[in-house]
């Protein structure tokens, strides 16, 4: 009963919401996305509880396929450079993985698809999205700085020191919102798995250490994964005899 | 005779223009020939436009050429270590650019990446930079300042062939003359191959060597 009503309640907003956004020309574009929400998240809910049912490395498969879309989502914002693909991938599935697994190992998150799911998918989102911030930034700070790039270069250096300092710029200015939101965490908003659990009845206490620890975790995955998709990524800038390329890409 | 140090044959080099949002073909250089002697100097003059940046960046392969070759010791430079290759051939860019840091930390640059044994204090003094300035942040250093260390930070490299993008553009007479003589007496000491390229008619005149004039993608005798 309860399903029905909050997801009558959404379908009610989206048209609202839309029928107001028309004077902004983005009407059909809130209906399409508010649509794909909903169908997404139904979706969503209608394999975990599948995967109650499944044996436990049902859950696997669906991890990995949430990551390739998050790494094709942050290579789409690369412009695509060369190679970027399985790069991207690559550094959001790591990043995530190494710091999901010690909440399960040591207990805090019993080992069940209920958790498994979701709190990868929360690592998942968040690695891609600072990685998307952290390789738009840094093509951009490249295309700024050729000469910068070039004169390193000139001097012998290889691409990676040339480079360094807008790999450097790029990571920082993807981290700031993360490090504000951890700065402002508890005062000026209550993350969502802690609203979660509160609302779901948890004890306040236990539902902020879990918090804090998730958050911790996750920014340091987005940290991981943005490193390594740059790090990664340097070479997409340059051609194989270390010259700055002219073009690169969108 | 000495022998040849840098050589270039039939090279050509085309650039790609964004007008109105296609991409048109220039040939900047065509069938350009070139052969300079080991301790050799080269002037270089030209229109603004006709090339001669373009030109230095083939040689120390910055980019690629289109057609041609270019021969460093008889060998061609796509034989070389890129990397090893730019330690060999020092540039130094028309406009200048100062790394993050202080003087000091530019200077040392080359001589920490490669290894060397060139000392701050020699190299600061024979450029003509006060020895108060060597602790200062290199990004506020005014644009002939800058162009005094990125020539000192080239000659940290200890390069055999240098290029010069009109390094003095920015200098008053007295620097600039001083510039020029520790150049042309670098070139004596070490028998170092110079491409010096300048819009400046009376400064290819006094510091000698051979002069050169791109035109039309070409290099003639002045
Ligand atoms: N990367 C590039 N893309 C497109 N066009 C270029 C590129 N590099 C150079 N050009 C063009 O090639 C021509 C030659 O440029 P270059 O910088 O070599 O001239 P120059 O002789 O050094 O001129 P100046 O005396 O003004 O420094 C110019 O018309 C320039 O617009
Ligand atoms: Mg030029």
């Amino acid at each position: 009963m309860l399903e029905v009503l909050a997801i009558a309640f959404t379908v009610f907003l989206v048209i609202l919401s839309a029928a107001y956004a028309r004077r902004f020309g983005i009407g059909k574009e809130i209906i399409l996305a508010g649509t794909r929400a909903l169908v997404q998240i139904l979706i969503l809910a209608s394999i975990i509880l599948i995967l109650f049912q499944k044996p436990l490395y049902w859950s696997f498969p669906i991890l990995i396929m949430m990551a390739a879309i998050a790494g094709y989502t942050t290579y789409s914002r690369s412009g695509k450079l060369e190679k970027g693909l399985p790069v991207a991938i690559f550094s959001i599935t790591i990043a995530s993985i190494l710091m999901l697994i010690p909440f399960f190992l040591v207990g805090i998150f019993p080992v069940e698809a209920r958790y498994i799911i979701p709190s990868g998918s929360i690592f998942i989102g968040n690695a891609m999205n600072v990685s998307s911030l952290a390789i738009d930034r840094y093509k951009g700070e490249i295309k700024n700085r050729r000469a910068e790039i070039e004169t390193y270069l000139a001097l012998g250096a290889r691409p990676e020191i040339a480079a360094g300092a807008c790999l450097k710029q790029g990571i920082l200015s993807a981290l700031i919102p993360s490090i504000d939101n951890m700065k402002n965490l508890g005062i000026v908003w209550i993350p969502g798995v802690m609203t979660g659990m509160l609302l779901g009845g948890a004890d306040p206490m236990e539902a902020a250490s879990i918090q804090i620890a998730l958050f911790t975790s996750i920014f340091a995955a987005g940290m991981i994964a943005s490193n390594l998709l740059l790090h990664f990524s340097t070479d997409s800038f340059f051609t194989k005899a270390a010259q700055l390329k002219e073009d690169m890409g969108q | 005779m000495n022998p040849v140090h840098l050589e270039l044959k039939n090279v050509s080099k085309n650039v790609f223009r964004r007008v109105n949002n296609n991409m048109v073909r220039t040939q900047i250089l065509s069938n350009l020939d070139l052969k300079v002697n080991k301790g050799e100097l080269v002037t270089i003059m030209g229109a603004s436009g006709s090339g001669k940046s373009t030109l230095l960046r083939l040689i120390n392969r910055l980019s690629e050429t289109d057609s041609g070759i270019i021969l460093l010791k008889g060998n061609d430079i796509r034989s070389y270590v890129p990397m090893e290759l730019r330690r060999r051939i020092g540039m130094v860019f028309q406009v200048p650019v100062a790394f993050k840091g202080s003087v000091r930390d530019n200077l040392s640059f080359g001589i920490k990446l490669w290894g060397g044994n060139t000392g701050i204090e020699t190299l600061s003094r024979d450029t003509g930079i006060p020895g108060n300035l060597l602790d200062a942040d290199a990004g506020q250093l005014s644009t002939g300042e800058k162009q005094r260390v990125s020539i000192a930070r080239a000659l940290g490299n200890q390069p055999e062939i240098l290029l010069l993008d009109e390094p003095t553009s920015s200098l008053d007479a007295v620097s600039e003359q001083r510039i020029e003589k520790l150049l042309l007496d670098l070139q004596k000491e070490r028998d170092l191959t110079i491409l010096w390229v300048t819009h400046e008619k009376e400064q290819a005149q006094r510091i000698g060597g051979k002069r050169l004039i791109l035109r039309e993608g070409r290099l003639e005798h002045a």
